[in-house]
């Protein structure tokens, strides 16, 4: 019965066929390192977002009346619902983590470099759909620190010259955060966003897949070093199948992944759930100590320092451009970052940096 | 027993645990909410025109109104500042909050004080003798 | 070159930003001294009179007062008490626009009761309401909670200084005995409710109908009838001991959360780890 069970769907669909030959012959360079598996594991955490949000959105009501009473009552009432809340809410934060780590390793590793432009353009995408996405969804359960922190965020495009005002209401709808700014930032969050979100990821997915894994410079299975004039999948001198050797190593790092959003979920609960996030919103009432979320206190605390706002925008998107488009400005084919070491320590500055605005805007007035 | 096929029970054991672990709350999560109106009806005894009888429906202080040419109307007494409870002043016909002089008319808004929202209405029926609230 | 083309880029805006330096000064100067966007309200014109070098010594310290007070931390504000129109400076005073200023002593509770009419009924009825509307000596509401800068009423509002001013304190010691478990109940679920909020609870239900059994209790202990207080000790202590379990079970709740995310924690640690192993031994 199972057996032809198992036959019925290998003639239909050739199982076999595709585990041999577009899995098992998918070759990986032999020494790749735990950062390769950064993507699948960010994938992961994507997907457990999509599942949570899915459920998420059966209870949830989007409306500056109802949202914070319904995501209490998630929390409270309805079984289960505080797992499956704050499963959403850790998941979203490691993700950002997740998605720095597996840039600043792409970086370090020299991964973007020709043929893999696009690839690095389409993930650079990724990171901003992705942010939008924690704007968005940070509103959502209307409490004061959502409220307080969406005002502060969506004034940022007020430092635009002339079309600042205008920009930034349209993007709340409004002068200030409204009920209105809710039900747009929801239909962003989940109607929006996740098919833009998944035809890049497509892009993203399909180059990697096309062009093959990088090798990681210094290594012992380094491709032929030749000119790229024509389209052709990455060789390697010593490699391993993707199926089942590289799949498992994945795997495992998802597996340490959840076990990591589970350790913050039991030990430390309310790391990302300040006292501000259960009082429900209040516009006349600004709370002492509001900040936006982590992954935007740098530029914040940047934009607040820079004298000339307009100055500091400025240079926010020059730099949101040079990210994007950075592998097409770098085209010198070394890929050893310890060869270049005005490059190298750019880098490093730019990372200090950042870790010292975060630091500075989490704890400065 | 080998070490491979040893790991490779190990492994289905707990991963087929983890899927539990994670499909259990899902499964519990879509089942239907514990609601809080399935305690079903009550029946209560008419009030007289102009007349207000206190009432406790499933556990929440509540207020039945006979409103001279409106009909009947429930509304819970919490009021939705603090938690006072709200007493009906027959005379000037609103319902007043002794915590912070709360006023609410007889459809239960607000009519001054710092309550932000009105009260919470009870759907109700007439039969009878009976006022039936659920 | 590429490196020439970022560095133009940034020359060009920079200085097409120094150019329009100056640019919108109020934007840059609204941006640089407050928190963005938070409008600051305006303050009342009444704090801007008696705040100012003009105002009389006895009427400057007024506003200072009202700021620590528990009024001004739920935002009730002049206006609210003395009337009048605290948008308008011109008509701030004006009788027309319902200005009452300072009443007179035996006044007060009216004043007071306009919001707190629980506890102004109550008093009423009481000795110290009597004497103050029969002989107009009595005690009135400011006599014991103050009035610019009343705080959160603690129990030790009655002590031997403040009730041996018009009385010995014997009898205020019998009522403060006969209200101090009751009270010493409140404060501890007050300070469970705090704490499940720092737990990332919103305890709205508990915390009003601990509200409304304190609002009760209070409207029941200023009649000063010891013989009342000891009466209804009971029910209040059964209503507590029902918020109280409602309290323990969310207590218990969490301690179930932490418990199955610890569990899946495990779970997960261990598939990672016979993972890790299925690995090694391929290799």
């Amino acid at each position: 019965m199972w057996q032809k069970l198992k036959d019925g769907i290998e003639i239909r669909i050739g199982l076999t066929d595709l585990i041999e030959n577009r899995l098992r012959q998918y070759r990986v360079p032999s020494d790749t390192n735990i950062f390769y598996t950064l993507g699948i594991v960010t994938m992961a955490a994507y997907v457990v977002q999509a599942i949570t949000g899915y459920f998420l959105l059966m209870y949830y009501v989007p409306h500056s009346e109802h949202a914070f009473r319904s995501v209490q009552d998630i929390m409270t009432i309805i079984p289960f619902g505080w797992f499956v809340r704050m499963v959403h809410m850790v998941a979203a934060n490691l993700m950002v983590a997740l998605l720095f780590i597996h840039f600043i390793s792409i970086f370090f590793m020299g991964s973007y470099k020709k043929p893999r432009e696009i690839t690095w353009l389409a993930g650079g995408l990724l990171l901003l759909v992705t942010l939008a996405f924690c704007l968005s969804g940070y509103l959502l359960p209307w409490s004061q620190r959502s409220y307080w922190a969406t005002t502060i965020v969506s004034n940022l495009p007020t430092a635009f010259p002339v079309i600042g005002d205008a920009l930034a209401n349209l993007l709340r709808g409004g002068d200030s955060v409204t009920g209105v700014t809710l039900t747009r930032f929801f239909s962003l969050h989940v109607g929006f966003l996740p098919p833009v979100f998944l035809s890049i990821v497509g892009l993203h997915i399909f180059l990697v897949w096309r062009i093959g894994l990088s090798v990681p410079p210094l290594s012992q299975s380094a491709e032929e070093e030749s000119e790229w004039t024509e389209f052709r999948h990455a060789t390697y001198s010593r490699s391993y199948p993707f199926y089942p050797n590289f799949l498992l190593k994945e795997v495992s790092m998802i597996m340490l992944f959840l076990a990591v959003t589970f350790f913050i979920m039991s030990f430390m609960p309310t790391l990302f759930l300040p006292e501000a996030a259960t009082t429900p919103a209040d516009p006349l009432n600004t709370p002492a100590d509001i900040k936006p979320e982590w992954y935007f206190l740098a530029p914040y605390q940047m934009l607040k320092m820079i004298p000339n706002k307009f100055l500091g925008i400025s240079l926010q998107i020059i730099a949101i451009i040079v990210f994007l488009f950075w592998p097409f400005f770098d085209t010198r084919a070394e890929r050893n970052i310890m060869k270049r070491p005005l490059i190298f320590g750019l880098f490093l500055v730019l990372l200090a940096l950042w870790f010292l605005l975060t630091y500075w805007g989490r704890y400065s007035a | 027993m080998k070490r491979r096929s040893f790991l490779g029970v190990l492994g289905t054991i707990f991963g087929v645990t983890a899927f539990g672990s994670v499909a259990y709350p899902l499964l519990r999560y879509l089942g239907p909410p514990q609601a809080k109106i399935d305690a079903g009806k009550q029946s209560f005894k008419k009030a007289d025109v102009g007349d207000a009888r206190e009432i406790v429906f499933q556990n929440t202080p509540a207020i039945i109104i006979n409103r001279p040419g409106k009909g009947y109307i429930a509304l819970s007494r919490v009021c939705t500042h603090l938690g006072c409870l709200i007493d009906y002043d027959r005379k000037s016909k609103k319902l007043i909050c002794p915590c912070h002089a709360g006023f609410f008319n007889l459809e239960g808004r607000v009519e001054s004080g710092p309550p932000p929202k009105a009260l919470t209405t009870f759907p109700l029926r007439v039969e009878g003798e009976d006022i039936i609230i659920g | 070159m590429r490196y020439i083309y970022i560095l133009s880029l940034v020359i060009l805006v920079s200085a097409a930003t120094t150019a329009s330096a100056g640019y919108r000064e109020i934007f840059e100067k609204e941006f640089l001294s407050k928190p963005w966007s938070t409008d600051i309200v305006a303050e009342s014109s009444c704090i801007e009179c008696h705040t100012s070098e003009v105002m009389d010594e006895k009427f400057r310290s007024i506003p200072q007062d009202w700021r620590v007070s528990w009024h001004a931390q739920n935002n009730v504000s002049c206006h609210d008490c003395h009337g009048g129109d605290s948008e308008d400076a011109s008509m701030a005073m004006s009788h027309k626009r319902g200005f009452i200023g300072s009443p007179n002593y035996t006044d007060i509770p009216d004043m007071c009761g306009k919001c707190h009419i629980g506890i102004l009924k109550n008093y009423v009825e009481s000795g110290h309401g009597k004497a103050l509307i029969e002989e107009g000596t009595g005690p009135n509401c400011i006599t014991c909670h103050g009035s610019h800068n009343v705080q959160k009423v603690h129990i030790d509002i009655i002590n031997a200084q403040l009730c041996s001013k018009c009385h010995p304190y014997e009898r205020a010691k019998i009522m403060k005995q006969a209200l101090f478990l009751t009270d010493k109940k409140i404060e501890s679920i007050e300070d469970d409710l705090a704490d499940l909020r720092k737990q990332g609870v919103y305890p709205d239900r508990e915390e009003k109908s601990l509200f409304n059994t304190q609002a009760q209790f209070r409207t029941l202990f200023h009649t000063i009838d010891v013989a009342v207080v000891k009466d209804k000790t009971n029910f209040f202590t059964s209503e507590l001991n029902g918020i109280e379990d409602e309290i323990k079970a969310t207590f218990e709740e969490l301690s179930f959360r932490k418990k199955f995310s610890t569990f899946l924690m495990l779970i997960f640690a261990g598939s990672w780890a016979i993972i890790t192993l299925i690995i090694r031994s391929k290799d």
